[in-house]
């Protein structure tokens, strides 16, 4: 039998990921049994009037009232969270406090972004809430606005910023937020798998572009043009062709590096990962609205992190939605936010082998080490991101269950799922209010760092954007996500 | 090592020269990245 504390030093972010997504998908979906277990969740509206903007997820819980429903959820996840951190050995008492704050910050920022002036796209919208003009962000500029709340508690109150650390988990939010993600995107996708595996065919040209020509393209320049060292270069390298922080770990630790190195560029990683979340959906939106999926696999490919790309491909979705909407094109939602979420899950795949190759090359050819300390097959499974066990899981429960459910319970199959998408929602919420906590500016202009952001943005803006841009052109252009109805 | 060594570090560490093995790996790379695009337009003009 497992003791406690083995378990604990088994059980990483990963894991926990892995089981509290699971745990949410599954209370979801008991209520296929008739046991409604997660329809309390708090619902925000657009909203015009705030005493209109609160509701329940579930109508079987439309008495308990918003209010309440909000502090049940922030209850629930506060709870759920605090027995994560204590299994994780965090200070529980200090999680929960400063989760307790960015629970209500992020929250606040959700419900400001779900105001008309901010959200509604439409025309009949304009007129419905009576007003005149709107940003359009759709109601997930809830998001930016939480982005933004969380940039200036880091830049212009960096003590508070060090107050929230404890809660300030964007990887463990957004990897909770994939879990569930996975069985959202099977319900959407039902009915039209043809044109699904032609998307995931056309996703593995992202695994090519990252790991075999972003990766090269951006070592070398970091090596010949900047003349960083093999040590710096590796992980820097990863962290801005792979998939961020994620990555530039993985292939520092496969190389040998020291562990302070990839933490360092992973906090440059975060930083242009601000960057394009503000800028990238907007640009998508203006130009690319008629190839949505272009978009999409673009948004996945350019934006660095998992939290930072997936959230970004959330934000595409609704941007790209409305405008299409308003000019009559009403497109299936999901399928945006799945071929993002799908390039990205794809290429984090391959991190471990990734890791693995460039692992044997320098420990037997480079930094020659003794056998014991040379890579090994194992560490591709040591350092495989888990969390996409959990994706896969729920993509493939969601879709048997789509497509085995009697006709009188399929309805039920995809509501059920929504409840869970709810929190989701929640989770991608605390992943950009965690990411923008995370982002202080001045390092940038800290001596060395400028170094390290001089390559990031050549590269970046220089190379991955646009390659990223052609390559989803040439693989996506002209396949569209199905209309609704 | 403290952040302030490592940027420190960044500033002043001596140019390690391209090893022929990190050559190799660029162009092997690049080489297979460009030939694995290639097959995989043509796959996915195929099946439309």
């Amino acid at each position: 039998m497992t003791d406690a504390p083995e378990l604990r030093q088994r059980l990483t972010e990963d894991w926990l990921a892995v089981l509290i997504g699971l745990v949410i998908f599954s209370l979801a979906l008991v209520s296929l049994t008739g046991s409604d277990l997660l329809g309390w969740i708090v619902a925000t509206s657009v909203w015009s009037d705030p005493a209109k903007a609160l509701g329940t997820v579930s109508k079987s819980y439309v008495d308990l009232g918003g209010p309440l429903a909000l502090v049940a959820t922030y209850v629930a996840l506060t709870a759920v969270l605090s027995a994560g951190a204590k299994v994780l050995r965090l200070p529980v008492g200090k999680f929960a406090l400063a989760f307790t704050a960015v629970f209500w910050i992020a929250y606040a920022s959700w419900f400001v972004g779900s105001n008309a002036y901010l959200a509604v796209v439409t025309p009949a919208d304009l007129k419905k809430f009576g007003i005149d003009w709107s940003l359009k962000l759709t109601n997930e500029g809830g998001f930016i606005v939480a982005l933004l709340v969380g940039l200036v508690i880091a830049n212009a109150f960096p003590r508070f910023a060090e107050w929230l650390k404890e809660a300030i988990r964007p990887e463990l939010y957004i990897k909770i937020a994939i879990v569930i993600l996975g069985g959202f995107i099977a319900v959407a996708v039902v009915g039209k798998l043809n044109l699904a595996s032609s998307l995931l065919l056309r996703g593995l040209a992202a695994i090519v572009e990252a790991y075999l020509i972003y990766w090269a393209v951006v070592y070398y320049v970091a090596r010949k043009w900047f003349g960083f060292s093999r040590e710096w270069s590796v992980p820097l390298a990863s962290g801005i062709s792979i998939c961020g922080v994620a990555a530039a770990i993985a292939t520092g630790g496969a190389i040998r590096s020291r562990p302070a190195v990839p933490v360092l560029v992973s906090s440059l990683v975060v930083i242009f990962a601000v960057v394009e979340v503000l800028i990238l959906p907007f640009v998508a939106e203006h130009f690319l609205s008629h190839e949505p999926l272009v978009a999409a696999a673009w948004i996945g490919l350019a934006v660095k992190t998992d939290g930072a790309a997936v959230a970004a491909g959330g934000i595409t979705e609704s941007l790209l939605l409305a405008k299409n909407a308003a000019e009559g094109i009403n497109y299936q939602p999901g399928w945006i936010l799945g071929t993002t979420a799908t390039v990205k899950v794809f290429i984090d795949v391959f991190i471990g082998i990734w890791a693995f190759i460039l692992g044997y090359i320098w420990t037997n050819h480079i930094d020659k080490r003794e056998e014991a300390e040379r890579a090994k097959v194992g560490e591709i499974w040591q350092r495989f991101p888990k969390f996409i066990l959990g994706f896969l899981l729920t993509f493939v429960i969601g879709l048997l269950l789509a497509l085995t459910a009697p006709t009188d319970l399929a309805p039920k199959v995809t509501v059920a799922i929504g409840e869970a998408n709810s929190l989701r929602v929640l989770f991608f919420l605390l992943t950009f209010f965690s990411i923008g906590v995370l982002s202080n500016f001045k390092k940038l202009w800290e001596d060395g760092l400028a170094k390290l952001a001089a390559v990031y943005v050549l590269s970046l803006f220089g190379f991955v954007i646009w390659v990223g841009l052609v390559i989803s052109w040439l693989f996506f252009s002209g396949v569209t996500p199905p209309l609704v109805g | 090592m403290s952040d302030a060594n490592l940027k420190t570090e960044l500033k002043t560490a001596p140019v390690e020269p391209l090893l022929p093995i990190e050559l190799l790996l660029i162009k092997t790379s690049l080489g297979i990245g460009v030939i694995l695009l290639i097959i995989l337009g043509v796959i996915s003009r195929a099946i439309g």
